[in-house]
């Protein structure tokens, strides 16, 4: 009995149960994507650059968790709203209050079981594709990832159960409460008045205060360091919450005190919606700002630190290629790119001395990067005669970088010594040469510089002792970039993993909270049609509303991010590399998220005649 | 005098072809004057609703003509429905259709501010029939925060606003009780004789029939009986409350098609 009950209350009112369903898949989906990053350990321990990755898997996991359960507890009282007349009829007909709660736990838990199977099967999709499209845009494999992971398929299964059992007790406990009168009025909710705001002028200050001690906190955060990393979080979001908490009523209020433009067309009807829908929305758009600077931010440090392999690369490594006894194959690779500038240096090896020629190092110095000034110059010509201490002779700090541009395999493993050329004639030794080789861009040609390495594979083992062609790498600037690059990947691609599942939840929560309360403006609406209202105005201020509502948490979210950014100062060059494209990616997905739902709020307050 | 409205052989069938069809309203003629006040009574079921729709251009007619002002308005497309009805038409709902996120000042200035009055105008024509209604010391409020009676008022001011040619109402008393219902009659009463206003007023109350000057009673969707008022409104509710009487007496037939 109490189960057919509760299958019948599942077929009527279709479409919001899709709306439901549509909100709990996401966040399954998500919260699956989620942890198949955050519980693989091999995966995140290899590919990061950062120290205590685990540390910000964990606390992102906690976070998501949190939100899920709001998200989660959203949709159970959306479902108890669909029921709650229903309810009241079975209990006017003699049903007891603890088989209506069991009604309500069995529609719950049923709702829940089958969404956590659509949605697991959408996640694991999603992340099978989305590894794909990263690992071949990467030519990376990451072979420890797995887009079927059982331990996160059976974490969300009892994550999603257990909170859906803990939301559903939560509203039994108020349906205990509720006198049958009220579950049977309860199909016409009217909404809280828009209460007026107390100190608003103290408040949006206070707020405005506080996103500025944040922001400080953020840009300045390679100084303040622990401090900084204490304080960033803490004001700008407690700022955010405070600001939309006082900001967005007072928007709206000034708008509608702006008489002619209030009485114009159904301007009033619009701002009288906005007014209702932002402050009662004020918390959870406060908490989309903050997450979708979060997420966005995640996926913009991705790009960077994916850029950063090839500035830093850029920083420690003035010449491109560095080839040792180059043959003609290594001619013919060279020749097919556009060098800028390349150089020749002899030098003579026996066990105990580098021999280099004083006169030809004088004659052209490589260019290097100055320890000191950090500027990139050439060094200052050798003097006559270069003292001997301790068997090493004595060089400036910028000749002493420079020795180890031109010979980066061998330096340091003997004792070096630049002698005039009489003199090096006459050193006993095997003579070898080393090429030097500029070009304006190194990233511009990647293959090359691999076929190159792969070429002095060859060279390599006559000139290192012990040297395994198998296992060991060249000393060259793309062998460096190949490992720097390996492990940016794997930051860039958690990253990016992360940012898009925080972001399509969040966008998903805004939808999900907009059309759900959209049952009670039908009336609205259908009221507005009767009074002669076009349907293209009503269009146009269903699309205006939900803008705005939209635009609010955008904006802020995307200024976080402009200024949080910079906070990545202290581990790369350029943390605003790219970060056009992270917004761009945003904006897809926030848009995306905004045109379905001004769509599906259109469907259901203005059906087609 | 000048005809307002007239339904020619008007017609509304239910249910697309094939399936069972119902016809609500079958060759209904009927006209009305400026400045009458017309009452609509019948059983429930009768097609009241129906016709009010129609008239008001909610509802597309399926056979005959409604002209209002002189317009067809079964020639009308979607938006020029709009118009008129934001132009000619005033509405009272039963259960009065506020909308409960705007104020009791933008409740009844939208009509005007929908023909992109001027803002000078809008206000001075809301403050006078706020005042002529009683409700000007209301206006700032939400209607969450009314109670029936000033719900009703607002309804009807923002009905009155835009001296629409007819103004219509479904029920308009259905949601009152005695008192405000005699109030919000008294009102129309009063709107009808001082400033000419044409109403079409459904109602199933006799009391609230006795207030107009014309009713016309359906049954089964044709036009059963017409009834004038010539004495006082205490004569009229006792000849209206025999003619019910009577049409209780009668068999019901049903119209299917
Ligand atoms: N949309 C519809 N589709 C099918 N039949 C309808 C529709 N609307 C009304 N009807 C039918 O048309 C007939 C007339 O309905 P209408 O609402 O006009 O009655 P009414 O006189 O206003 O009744 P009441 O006094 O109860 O309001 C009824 O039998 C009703 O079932
Ligand atoms: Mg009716």
């Amino acid at each position: 009995m109490i189960l057919k009950l509760a299958l019948n209350g599942l077929k009527k009112k279709q479409r919001d149960y899709a709306i439901l369903f549509t909100g709990l898949i996401i966040s399954i989906a998500v919260f699956y994507m989620f942890l198949t990053l955050s519980l693989n350990k091999e995966f995140i321990l290899q590919n990061s650059v950062i120290n205590n990755i685990q540390l910000v898997f964990l606390v992102g996991t906690v976070m998501l968790s949190v939100i899920t359960f709001f998200y989660l507890f959203y949709t159970n009282s959306f479902l108890l709203s669909l029921r709650k007349k229903e309810y009241g009829l079975y209990e006017l007909i003699g049903a007891k209050k603890i088989q209506i709660r069991r009604v309500f736990q069995i529609e719950t838990m049923a709702i829940t079981g089958i969404s956590l199977i659509i949605g697991l099967i959408l996640g694991i999709i999603l992340s099978r594709v989305v590894s794909w499209l990263l690992m071949n845009q990467l030519n990376i494999e990451f072979t420890q990832f797995k887009a079927v992971y059982l331990p996160a398929v059976f974490w969300t299964m009892i994550y999603f159960l257990v909170t859906s059992f803990i939301t559903s007790s939560i509203h039994n406990l108020w349906l205990t409460k509720i006198s049958i009168i009220e579950l049977l009025r309860s199909e016409v909710q009217n909404d809280l008045l828009p209460e007026k705001p107390k100190n608003a002028a103290l408040m949006i200050f206070l707020g405005l205060f506080l996103l500025a001690i944040g922001y400080v906190a953020l840009y300045f955060m390679e100084i303040l360091r622990f401090i900084g990393l204490f304080t960033a979080p803490i004001a700008t979001t407690l700022g955010t919450y405070v600001l939309f908490v006082a900001l967005l009523p007072i928007i709206v209020r000034k708008w509608k005190r702006n008489k002619r433009v209030n009485f114009k067309g159904i301007n009033s009807f619009t701002s009288g919606q906005l007014n209702f829908r932002l402050s009662s929305l004020k918390w959870v758009l406060a908490t989309i700002a903050l997450l979708i600077a979060l997420s966005a931010g995640a996926i913009a440090g991705g790009f960077a630190f994916k850029n950063d392999a090839f500035t830093s690369i850029d920083e420690h490594w003035q010449y491109d290629a560095t080839l040792y006894n180059p043959g003609a194959a290594e001619m013919a690779v060279l020749d097919s790119i556009p060098v800028e500038e390349q150089l020749t240096f002899r030098m003579k090896l026996n066990d105990e001395f580098i021999y280099l020629v004083q006169e030809e190092l004088n004659a052209s110095p490589p260019l290097i990067r100055d320890m000191v000034t950090y500027e990139v110059v050439r060094p200052d010509p050798l003097p006559e005669k270069l003292d001997i201490e301790d068997g090493n002779q004595i060089v400036s700090d910028q000749w002493f970088t420079a020795l180890y541009a031109i010979n980066p395999a061998l330096e340091g493993t003997r004792s070096t010594r630049i002698v005039p050329l009489e003199e090096y004639e006459l050193a006993e030794g095997e003579e070898i040469s080393i090429l030097l080789a500029r070009t304006s861009d190194f990233s511009a040609h990647i293959e090359e510089w691999q076929k190159l390495d792969e070429l002095q594979l060859n060279v390599y083992p006559d000139l290192v002792s012990g040297f395994d062609p198998e296992i060991d790498s060249v000393a060259t600037k793309y062998a460096q970039f190949k490992t720097q690059y390996a492990i940016a990947s794997g930051t860039f691609f958690m990253g990016f993993f992360l940012g898009l599942a925080f972001l399509t939840m969040m966008a998903s929560i805004l939808m999900f909270k907009i059309l759900s309360g959209a049952n009670n403006d039908i009336r609205r609406y259908d009221s507005l049609r009767k009074l002669g209202v076009r349907r293209r105005l009503l269009e146009n201020s269903i699309y205006r509303e939900i803008l705005i509502v939209f635009l609010f948490p955008g904006l802020l979210g995307l200024l976080h991010v402009f200024i949080g950014m910079r906070m990545f100062t202290f581990i790369m060059d350029e943390p605003y590399y790219r970060l056009w494209v992270s917004i761009l990616i945003f904006l897809a997905i926030y848009s995306g998220y905004y045109f379905f739902t001004v769509y599906l709020y259109r469907k259901i307050v203005l059906p087609k005649h | 005098m000048k005809t307002i409205l007239k339904a020619k052989n008007v017609t509304k069938t239910y249910g697309k072809k094939g399936t069972a069809a119902y016809t609500a309203i079958s060759d209904l003629s009927f006209s009305m004057n400026e400045g009458e006040f017309i009452g609509i009574m019948g059983p429930s079921g009768s097609g009241k609703t129906t016709l009010l729709n129609m008239v008001a251009t909610l509802d597309p007619l399926t056979d005959g003509e409604i002209t209002i002002d002189g317009i067809s308005v079964s020639s009308m497309n979607e938006n020029q429905l709009s118009d008129f009805r934001s132009q000619k038409l005033g509405f009272i709902f039963q259960d009065f259709n506020l909308l409960e996120n705007m104020t009791v000042f933008e409740n009844i200035a939208l009509p005007l501010a929908l023909q992109n009055k001027k803002l000078d105008k809008i206000q001075a024509s809301v403050h006078q029939v706020a005042s002529l209604l009683g409700i000007s010391d209301i206006t700032e409020k939400y209607p969450a925060e009314l109670s029936g009676g000033q719900k009703q008022r607002t309804a009807i001011a923002r009905a009155l606003i835009h001296e629409p040619t007819l103004l219509l109402a479904d029920e308009p008393t259905g949601a009152l009780d005695s008192k405000n219902a005699a109030t919000l009659l008294d009102t129309l009463a009063d709107l009808n004789k001082e400033r000419k206003v044409s109403i079409l007023m459904v109602t199933h109350d006799p009391r609230s029939a006795s207030y107009c000057s014309r009713l016309l009673f359906i049954k089964d969707g044709k036009l059963d009986h017409e009834l004038f008022s010539a004495g006082t409104r205490e004569e009229f509710h006792q000849e209206i409350l025999a003619v019910l009487g009577d049409l209780d007496r009668r068999p019901v037939a049903g119209v299917r098609s």
